[in-house]
């Protein structure tokens, strides 16, 4: 790799360029960007799980449809996301089923933090609601990243999660209003997702390896405590109209230093969960395995040949 | 090469109204035209209204490298060919007309 | 509605309402499940589409004094649910939650019959004297040629992809055969006015449309016989167990809060 090549790159990135798929680029901006939307595409994917979990026992038949559409987006977005690293990753002779089979043996990671246990509807609508409003703040600061493919795809994607917060936001509304047994089971589902919901933005300091490649390149333009605090911002005072208890007793607006105090959550948690030690990563990745292997002689018929 | 057979990758264009273009809208991989074109359907019309779809072979596209910026340079002055290039001058020289040309309009409303 | 038979309709009406949500939420339990994410997404539309014309259908029964459209779909026993039982077979073994050795095959197979039996049926129904139900089942036909586009491809695709799914439909169609004259069940439901055409009827018109096909792509035609006694008649409101489990998933969320008026 010529010196001269990564001046250039650096430079285009600084003058706010996008790059695209057939571009020169550092294999350090290639391996990074494949590693960070496979990441996000997968978390797409595996992210249905805990909610499709409730679409055969949603309660009327109007939740039935939206939960189904809702399901639907995210498996959607996923394939569009996937396909954008498909095109970055052949190079590198990875396609769609190696790029999803590194899901399978846990070579590639997803958002683990979020496959805890939804043991009742109000789960759904808190996953729904605020789980989904924070993958928003994220995937919206993601508009400006300089790979052009990423941020153009993202467009799509960010529009229809309106629809996805709307969608959680009636689910818990119809919850706070209703029955003591039903705001009951809401309030037991926010103390269930608060932590993490904290955790899901990661640690505040931005000084790993990874996330300081991805900066570098303005890949990603925000860091986690940023995009943690806006999410306060917009949800505590939402969350506590509700008349519901965030359970943390230190969470306040400190108006002289501008932010969010919160109980730091339990990083080591995370770094377990990072490696698939989730609560219910293993069984939500055990149902895709499963469901991949299986039907693994259906993409062979497809394709009219067998898959190696 | 991937070490599997793969998918091939379709292009998908939409068309939401008879006035409008073809729009790029994403991509969808399929073992055939006819599976993509499917796929297609679900993938980028669950919304927007529609009234044609294409899927095109992505390796069938031919174009520009995003490095070739000189297919797009435009160095010679291309003024002569936009509507800038005259607009002022001409409303410029319309204005002495215009009293005549209101003249003209009043007598046209009264006829 | 004055020559029409007002409790022949209703279980009509009852038929394909319960055929439709039952279908649909099989289909519901295929999400993140299928056999490649381009068809998980298009699957569920098509999910989608049957669950919301119950929804219409079950309307028409609000419409005619049955009740809500939300305790029609949720609060009968199982033996109220006129769906045939073909719709309410499970999609494999294990549940979507544990363990779901889901078939595909038969997915694909179910689907093609019933949607070709669909077909029939609403292309009838747009004839009936009843003119709300007409008018929705124009409306449904639409819909409905295009699900049976998706799986008429499926079926083809996989009855001459490789030896291995070649060997899966046929199992397929094997199993799905046997509850195949269950489906053509009018039970109350007719013929008459409202619906004009009797179960013989439609099963002419279900072979000229799917023999073709099984012809084009080798798999060998099994008669059908309406004349054989059917042991679990769903028409007829007589379930597999399957029904009941599925109706208790069902419920499951809005039951347990028996005070609740709105979710």
């Amino acid at each position: 790799m010529s010196e001269e090549r990564l001046a250039e790159f650096m430079a285009r990135i600084e003058r706010g360029e996008k790059i695209e798929a057939t571009d020169w680029m550092p294999d350090e901006y290639r391996l990074a960007a494949i590693k960070f939307m496979q990441m996000h595409a997968l978390s797409e994917v595996m992210g249905a799980f805990p909610e499709k979990e409730w679409v055969p026992r949603a309660p009327t038949l109007a939740r039935k449809l939206s939960l189904m559409a809702k399901v639907q987006d995210e498996v959607g977005h996923g394939q569009l996301i996937l396909r954008v690293v498909e095109d970055l990753a052949r190079p590198l002779g990875k396609g769609r089923e190696e790029l999803i089979e590194e899901l399978l043996t846990g070579q590639t990671k997803f958002h683990n933090v979020f496959h805890m246990p939804a043991p009742t509807w109000a789960d759904c609508g808190i996953i729904g609601w605020l789980v989904d409003g924070a993958a928003v703040i994220s995937q919206a600061a993601l508009l400006q990243s300089s790979y052009g493919p990423y941020a153009r795809i993202l467009q799509r994607v960010c529009a229809e999660e309106g629809f996805h917060i709307q969608h959680g936001e009636s689910i818990c509304l119809a919850l706070a209003e209703g029955t003591p047994g039903q705001r009951q089971m809401l309030q037991e589902a926010l103390e269930r997702w608060w932590e993490a919901l904290l955790l899901f933005f990661g640690p505040p300091e931005t000084d790993s390896p990874t996330a300081q490649i991805l900066l570098k390149y303005r890949f990603r333009t925000k860091t986690n405590e940023q995009l943690r605090q806006k999410y306060l911002t917009k949800y505590v005072p939402r969350i506590q109209a509700l008349g519901l208890r965030i359970p943390d007793p230190e969470l306040r607006y400190d108006e002289k230093e501008g932010r969010w105090i919160y109980t730091p959550p339990d990083w080591n948690k995370l770094k377990a969960i990072a490696r698939n030690e989730g609560p219910l990563s293993q069984y939500r990745l055990g149902l895709r395995r499963m469901s991949y292997e299986q039907t693994r002689w259906v993409r062979e018929a497809l394709l009219g040949r067998k898959v190696a | 090469m991937a070490q599997h057979p793969e998918f091939r990758v379709f292009e998908v264009f939409v068309q939401k109204d008879h006035l409008s273009p073809h729009v790029w809208v994403g991509s969808v991989d399929a073992g055939s035209p006819e599976d993509a074109l499917i796929m297609a359907r679900e993938g980028f019309l669950r919304r927007d209204p529609a009234v044609s779809i294409w899927v095109v072979p992505s390796d069938a596209i031919y174009g520009t490298d995003y490095q070739d910026r000189d297919f797009f340079a435009r160095e010679t002055d291309k003024e002569y060919r936009l509507v800038s290039a005259y607009a002022p001058e001409n409303a410029e020289r319309w204005r002495k007309y215009k009293r005549s040309l209101l003249d003209i309009e009043k007598d046209f409303i009264k006829d | 509605m004055a020559n029409v038979d007002r409790g022949a309709l209703v279980a009509l009406l009852y038929q394909m309402a319960d055929d439709e949500l039952i279908v649909g939420h099989r289909d519901c339990e295929w999400l993140g499940l299928a056999p490649h994410l381009e068809e998980d997404v298009a699957f569920s539309s098509i999910a989608q589409d049957e669950v919301g014309h119950a929804v219409n259908l079950y309307q028409l029964l609000q419409d005619l004094g049955e009740g809500r459209v939300d305790d029609l779909a949720y609060g009968r026993p199982p033996e109220r649910y006129l769906n045939a039982v073909l719709l309410e077979r499970p999609n494999g073994k294990g549940t979507y939650m544990d363990n779901p050795q889901f078939d595909w095959a038969y997915t694909v197979v179910r689907r093609l019959v019933y949607d070709v039996f669909d077909g029939v049926r609403l292309a009838v129904a747009a004839q009936s004297a009843y003119t709300p139900l007409a008018d929705l089942a124009a409306r449904m036909r639409r819909e409905e040629r295009y699900h049976l586009l998706h799986h008429v491809t499926w079926f083809k695709r996989l009855a001459t992809g490789t030896e291995e799914s070649r060997s899966r439909i046929l199992n397929a169609v094997e199993k799905v055969w046997p509850d195949l004259p269950g489906l053509f069940v009018l039970g109350e439901a007719g013929p008459g006015a409202h619906f004009p055409a009797s179960s013989a009827d439609l099963l002419s018109q279900f072979e000229a449309e799917l023999k073709p096909l099984f012809q084009e792509v080798g798999i060998p035609w099994r008669e059908i016989s309406l004349n054989q006694e059917i042991a679990e008649n769903g028409r007829l409101g007589i379930h597999s167990p399957d029904l009941r489990t599925l109706l208790t998933t069902m419920g499951e969320v809005r039951f347990q809060e028996p005070e609740a008026v709105a979710w």
